[in-house]
């Protein structure tokens, strides 16, 4: 049976795609799903720079589109978790580089061998965003607790309806603390704008910046707390029931933001 | 700005406002209207059109060549045969400079050198050497047709991933700070670096 293919888009740049994407993935293959994730921001790619994988780059998804190699040369296999692999995008050609039916029997072939195939969609709604989409048979949208983020992630949940495309949530960066003084939309209002199922509510946390920065994935680290709230995610998507994890003031990362302002 | 410049010893001449858009059409409507007129001259000139296309119409009918060659050819025929004869210039070599930033490639049949920073991302093929007058930080193919002698130079040599002819090698260590100029070649079927410096005794 093929595997699941899952967009990850959000519209806006910079709420979090590929980083989700990235550990996404890797909580997935954590739990023993063989993952392709796929860089589908061609010309701007990032996904093997936030894997650490740049260097072992070789081929690329649109040298697999144009038949210069083979899928299965192009993919490069984590070295940390066996089942997980990537196809990056090329970074010296553009969007226009490849059609949407090309990506779409891409995608379908890297689903062959897969459990997942997670596709890292680029900012916005044109070509790139089409292609991506093209490949995919459900989505993630990402959106931050801004009215910018979240007017776009809308944007991107009405293209999604027209391909009816079954939409999950997740919300990132966000910051219980500035909730909780009102500074800043809370998940529960993001949800009623957007009115799709959630799956996942990360709080912003400094270490992804640098974790990215060093191109490993905070799912490495089983103390991380994001590494288990991405963890979460992927029971549910895999059909589990996950409590969300509490943010009140009572709640761990209460205490925890109770602390570091302590400290 | 007159002051400064006659205080420099250079005087401004004929500098008056150029005449706005109104100005112009004013006294373009006021230049007298003529029926354009053959001169003399040319009228001549036409007349030897008539005359050289008969010519060549003469001559098309005997079945001769149209244009008659006339001494000066000859003597470019001449010219053009002795630059010929001068030596072809070296195999292209690709010269390029300012920084290369990522996802900006250049593909080249034969050297390319950059005097610039190569950034990450960036991509140089080349069928012969590559030199990088800069850092080179983006991926570097030379000897690209299969030219296991290609090599690649760098003031600083930190590309994400080098090949040569059909060798890849990545630097995962990240370890290497050279300062130095340094060249990339293949040894026994290995990419191996060496310190510029000491390149003709490593490589040798």
């Amino acid at each position: 049976m093929a595997g699941r293919r899952i967009v990850i888009t959000s519209g806006k740049g910079g709420v979090g795609k590929t980083t989700t994407t990235a550990n996404l993935g890797a909580a997935l293959a954590k739990r023993g799903s063989r993952v392709v994730l796929v860089d589908a921001d061609i010309g701007l790619r990032n996904l093997d720079l936030v894997l650490g994988l740049e260097k072992r780059i070789v081929f690329d998804l649109v040298e697999v589109v144009e038949g210069r190699c083979q899928l299965r040369q192009a993919l490069i296999k984590d070295k940390r978790f066996e089942s997980l692999a990537i196809l990056p995008a090329a970074q010296t050609r553009d969007k226009d580089a490849i059609t949407e039916s090309q990506f779409e029997s891409v995608i379908a072939e890297a689903a062959q061998n897969a459990d997942y195939v997670l596709i890292d969609c680029p900012a916005g709604i044109e070509g790139g965003f089409r292609n991506a989409v093209a490949g995919a048979k459900e989505a993630i949208v990402v959106t931050t607790p801004e009215v910018s983020a979240i007017r776009d992630a809308d944007r991107v949940v009405g293209k999604l309806n027209d391909r009816a495309l079954p939409i999950r949530l997740i919300v990132n960066r966000l910051r219980p603390e500035m909730v909780r003084t009102g500074d800043m939309l809370s998940v529960e209002d993001v949800c009623e704008i957007l009115a799709v199922e959630l799956v996942g509510v990360i709080p912003e946390d400094p270490e992804v910046i640098d974790t990215t920065n060093r191109g490993e994935p905070i799912v490495l680290d089983p103390a991380a707390r994001l590494g288990i709230i991405y963890e979460k995610i992927a029971r549910r998507l895999e059909g589990e029931m996950v409590p969300f994890t509490s943010f009140d003031s009572q709640g761990f990362f209460g205490k925890l933001f109770g602390a570091l302002k302590a400290g | 700005m007159r002051a400064v410049l006659s205080s420099a010893g250079i005087e401004l001449r004929a500098v008056e406002p150029a005449p706005d858009g109104a100005e112009l059409a004013r006294r373009r409507a006021m230049r007298p209207k003529r029926e354009l007129k053959l001169s003399d001259a040319a009228r001549s000139l036409v007349a030897d059109f008539d005359g050289a296309r008969a010519d060549i119409a003469e001559r098309r009918k005997r079945g001769e060549a149209s244009v008659r060659r006339t001494n000066a050819n000859a003597a470019a025929a001449a010219a053009s045969a002795a630059l010929q004869v001068a030596p072809p210039p070296p195999p292209g070599t690709l010269y390029h400079v300012g920084t290369l930033r990522g996802g900006q490639a250049l593909h080249h049949a034969g050297n390319i050198v950059v005097v610039g920073d190569v950034n990450p991302g960036t991509e140089l093929v080349a069928t012969g050497d590559i030199v990088v007058f800069g850092r080179l930080l983006g991926v570097a193919h030379a000897g690209a047709q299969g030219d296991n002698d290609a090599k690649v130079y760098a003031l600083q040599l930190h590309a994400t991933q080098l090949r040569i002819a059909s060798v890849i090698a990545v630097d995962e260590e990240h370890a290497r700070s050279a300062s130095e100029p340094e060249v990339a070649f293949v040894r026994d079927g290995r990419i191996a670096i060496a310190p510029f410096s000491k390149a003709a005794e490593v490589a040798g």
